[in-house]
């Protein structure tokens, strides 16, 4: 694996606009800071070998070392990444009822596992108005709060870097593959740290096409509605090729095309439609609202979704054949795209 | 009782060359004086200002340089005697009032004294006003030593009423900062009586209106005054010679290079073959005179600081009399014998004479250079410009480098001229962007602010301080506002003119004389113009970097913050300490990855030591001045404050 500081992370990633604004390399310094769905380097710093830049995922990622150390295999390249079983859920009666995107699985788990003492935080994406902002969770009933997706690319993981600096441990982060992905990295310690502790007890991946560039898709907003009646927003199923905004004055429908021009460059490059460095990852489920596709990665996953179903907090269902394909596909195009994409940026 | 105020005639003091220049002043019973801060300037109001009730005087400071000007003026048309001062650039701020006044003519004598910084000390600009003289056409000398600032001082009211308009005497930074022995003349009786004659004949120069119009029949009277100035100038004591009849090479020099070349002369022992002549009147030049010594030798030196203006006039001269004198051979600025920038000293004179003289001389010897300037590069410790600790410009600067740079759309600030100019070094975090004149950052700031239809989408910042607000950015701020501009104005409030020693200025409740003085608000007045105003205290990261980005958020029109929080200098807070600083070793992480030194690597204030043996930092005692803003910035919060009881 290349290491870097801070010079090549800033020439590498965020001069050349391919930073996502995960998170991974803000707040575990004073240098790296995020805004508004931005990231920036405030002064320099010179040290020729950083966190900020190992942690980062679009600094080129060793997935054969990420593969041998959470899945003990040799890393293999698939669709969907390394997994024990797919199966739909969606929340239980346990939960109470929320905002949810589509089944309610992740706060289902998250509730769960806070409750349950498996972890003692949990890195959520909240929202100010139609900001996503990162939140540390500690009480189970506040889960609810961040439900929905977002759209937007927030700096989750700096929310995870603040908690443990401040030596908080056993926390879970929910996240898209980039955060998940630059979590696993930083689980490792590339920088081999003294006195590193692993603070992660749990990671929930959540599936992601392609995230919006924060500050674009807030101006959009601003244009088509009053944001501040915003209910929510879902991208219907193709061959719909819109982008729906429900409001309490009735829902607004912008083409994707307008909508795809301001993904950020970064997301075009990347391979991962499922967050396969999760211990388990949760998407929609074609054709099933209210249904959620689950993948079960760990064994630690495994546990947590039986102890889910066992106690009242999630409930399971056959995930259909055609489902598997379809979802197979799908996460094999953005593959197949990325490397398109990523040799071109190389020539 | 003050020196300068003594009334001991024929003492000997030693004068710092400001001080003999207001003594000069006090000895021709000048009544008022203005000026606005600026080195090497300063002092001679501030020791006016010192003896205003026992020498019946009015001191102020100004506004600007402008308005000093026009004050200075009032007292003269009232037929007082009045002293304008200024550094070399307020000339310029001045100039047009200036323009005027040289046509109008004046009735109380009035001196207009530009003390200059040939090598731009403590200035941004190397400006040289002896241009102006002949631009305005009013009369120009030098004094060439300490008791000439004193002795010329007092002359030039004689002079400027004699001629009936205002005379300049200009001084540099060595003058009017170092200091010789000065012997003191008498000091008058004075009881000045002010009065204003407006009613008689329109033309009448005792009471008519006072005006350059109309411009032709005035401007030929400035004219025939320059005449009798050349007069007077022939026979002027304070042009001198020295030297043999016919030397070899004459030099022609004024102001401190009379000193400079004294010395080289001497320490080349050349003095049998070098003739000396000292102007003490620089324009118009005295043509007799120049003619007289030009006419002695074939080779002419002339020794200047900053622009050939003595050069350029003395060829004019001696082109007009090459018939009688010969021609000749000139050496200065313009053929590289002189050099063009930077201030002079002796070595630089004697390299020059030893040039021409043919002369084998080593100021410095070669062996000693070779040795001295790489033990100097590689053992001297690196001690760039910096901010004093606890200078609120520090966490000021802080602030909005870290707001624009998490804002993240390019944003910048033009800078302004004040302690706060340093901020595009290091020790302001390399914070602005454009630093040109008093008041011109929220100018320029005003321009960048409309470019927005042109595709400019990055935010426009603009910084100045207190003095400088009230001295020229007000009329930069009311432009912004009426053409709605989308500008933040940041006013780094420290309260006083500090960079030239707490000066008051309009915001103080205080002036020059250290009587009550009615004090402008900042806050009130941007508000009043219809900005968005708000204030905070720089120390106060949270709220300061809140309020900016909010205004960066507000799309339209000028919003203004106030920075509020004096210098670490000011009289209120020198040699006191609201913090007690440590640093807790056991957490301080030095070097490693999450702050790699950002308190003595970035921060950078001089109360805060890296040690380097420990790897970790450690507070300055002796320098530190207890502000507590570096507990802010510490990452892990290893730099702990404790409220001094």
């Amino acid at each position: 694996m290349q290491m870097g500081g801070s010079k090549e992370l800033k020439e590498q990633v965020l001069d050349k606009d391919l930073c996502t604004v995960c998170g991974a390399c803000v707040d575990l310094c004073p240098y790296f800071k995020a805004y508004n769905g931005k990231v920036a380097q405030i002064f320099e710093c010179d040290l020729t070998q950083g966190r900020c830049f190992a942690h980062c995922p679009k600094t080129g990622v060793d997935f054969e070392q990420l593969a041998q150390n959470y899945f003990q295999q040799p890393y293999r390249g698939d669709a969907l990444g390394f997994y024990r079983r797919i199966t739909a859920a969606r929340a239980g009666e346990k939960l109470g009822s929320g905002q949810f995107q589509n089944g309610g699985t992740v706060s289902a788990l998250v509730t769960m596992a806070l409750e349950s003492g498996l972890i003692e935080g949990a890195v959520l994406t909240d929202s100010e108005g139609v900001k996503p902002v990162p939140r540390l969770v500690t009480q189970a009933g506040e889960v609810l709060d961040c439900a929905s997706t977002k759209y937007m690319a927030a700096p989750t993981i700096s929310c995870l870097n603040q908690a443990a600096g401040k030596g908080l441990r056993n926390l879970g982060v929910v996240g898209t593959a980039c955060q998940l992905t630059g979590v696993a990295q930083s689980r490792l310690n590339p920088t081999r740290k003294e006195g590193f502790e692993d603070p992660v007890a749990l990671t929930i991946g959540l599936f992601c096409t392609w995230s919006l560039d924060a500050r674009k898709f807030q101006d959009l907003l601003a244009d088509r509605v009053d944001t501040s009646t915003i209910t929510g927003m879902d991208v219907p199923p193709p061959p719909a090729e819109i982008f729906v905004i429900r409001t309490h004055n009735g829902t607004v429908e912008i083409p994707l095309p307008e909508i795809r021009a301001i993904v950020p460059k970064g997301c075009s490059v990347c391979p991962d439609m499922t967050a396969e460095w999760a211990d388990v990852s949760v998407g929609a489920l074609e054709g099933s609202s209210g249904w959620n596709t689950l993948i079960i990665r760990t064994e630690k996953g495994e546990q947590l979704v039986e102890k889910a179903v066992s106690e009242g907090y999630l409930i399971l269902d056959a995930f259909p054949d055609s489902s598997l394909e379809n979802l197979t596909l799908g996460a094999g195009n953005k593959k197949k795209r990325a490397q398109e994409k990523a040799d071109m940026e190389e020539e | 009782m003050n020196l300068i105020a003594k009334q001991e005639k024929d003492g000997r003091y030693l004068l710092m060359g400001n001080e003999a220049i207001a003594r000069g002043a006090l000895e021709a019973g000048v009544a008022v004086a203005a000026g606005y801060p600026g080195t090497p300037s300063s002092e001679i109001i501030e020791n006016l200002a010192r003896v205003t009730t026992e020498r019946d005087l009015y001191v102020e400071w100004s506004t600007n340089e402008k308005v000093a000007m026009e004050v200075a003026a009032a007292g003269s048309f009232a037929e007082l005697r009045s002293l304008c001062i200024l550094k070399q650039n307020g000339v310029n701020v001045a100039s047009d009032f200036f323009l005027h006044l040289a046509g109008s003519g004046t009735r109380g004598g009035m001196v207009i004294i530009p003390c200059e910084d040939p090598g731009a000390l403590s200035s941004i600009n190397e400006g040289d006003s002896r241009h102006f003289s002949r631009m305005l056409e009013v009369p120009l000398i030098e004094p060439g030593n300490f008791q000439e600032a004193k002795d010329m001082t007092k002359w030039a009211f004689e002079l400027s009423e004699t001629l009936r308009c205002p005379v300049m005497l200009r001084s540099v930074t060595r003058l009017s900062h170092a200091s010789g022995n000065v012997v003191f003349g008498e000091l008058p009786v004075t009881h000045h009586k002010a009065r204003f004659q407006h009613d008689g004949f329109i033309l009448d120069p005792d009471t008519g209106m006072i005006s350059s119009a109309p411009v032709a029949y005035r401007h030929g009277l400035q004219q025939e005054k320059l005449q009798k100035a050349i007069e007077l100038f022939e026979t002027s004591p304070f042009n001198t010679y020295t030297g043999p009849e016919n030397p070899e090479l004459l030099v022609i020099t004024s102001s401190a290079c009379n000193l400079y070349t004294k010395e080289a002369i001497q320490l080349l022992d050349v003095g049998d073959r070098v003739g000396l002549l000292k102007l003490g009147t620089t324009w118009p030049l005295p043509p007799k005179l120049l003619g007289k010594y030009l006419a002695t030798t074939d080779k002419i030196l002339i020794v200047e600081e900053v622009i050939p203006f003595l050069e350029e006039n003395v060829k004019i001269l001696a082109a007009e009399t090459a018939e009688t004198i010969g021609i000749k051979k000139f050496y200065g600025k313009r053929d590289g014998s002189i050099p063009s920038v930077n201030e002079l000293n002796p070595d630089l004179v004697i390299t020059a004479l030893a040039n021409i003289l043919e002369l084998n001389y080593e100021g410095v010897a070669a062996a000693y250079t070779e040795k001295a300037l790489p033990l100097a590069f590689l053992n001297a410790p690196v001690r760039d410009l910096t901010f004093c600790p606890g200078c609120p410009h520090r966490a000021s600067f802080w602030n909005i480098r870290t707001v624009l740079k998490k804002d993240n759309r390019e944003g910048f600030v033009c800078g302004d001229i004040g302690c706060y100019s340093l901020a595009m070094l290091p020790t302001g975090f390399s914070t602005t962007k454009t630093m040109h004149a008093m008041g011109s950052g929220t100018g320029i700031a005003s321009g960048f602010g409309q470019l927005a239809r042109f595709g400019m989408d990055q935010p426009v910042l603009s910084v100045c301080g207190d003095s400088t607000f009230f001295h020229a950015v007000m009329p930069a701020l009311v432009n912004a506002v009426h053409h709605k501009s989308d500008i933040t104005l940041i006013v780094l409030d420290n309260s006083g003119t500090a960079m030239t020693g707490f000066q008051p200025h309009p915001g103080l409740e205080v002036d020059a004389q250290g009587s009550e003085a009615l004090k402008l608000d900042i806050q009130a007045i941007c508000e009043s113009m219809g900005a968005t105003v708000q204030v905070t205290d720089p120390f106060d990261f949270k709220a300061t970097q809140n309020a900016l980005f909010e205004m960066l958020q507000i799309k339209s029109g000028v919003k203004v913050l106030v920075l509020k929080q004096s210098c670490a200098l000011s009289p209120e807070k020198k040699h006191t300490r609201r913090f007690e600083m440590s640093v807790d070793s056991a957490s301080c992480l030095g070097e490693d990855c999450g702050c790699n030194r950002l308190c003595t690597r970035i921060f950078r204030c001089p109360g805060l030591v890296w040690d380097k043996v420990n790897g970790i930092s450690k507070i300055d005692d002796a320098i530190c001045s207890g502000c507590g803003v570096c507990a802010s910035i510490c990452p892990v919060g290893a730099i702990e404050k404790r409220e001094v009881a």
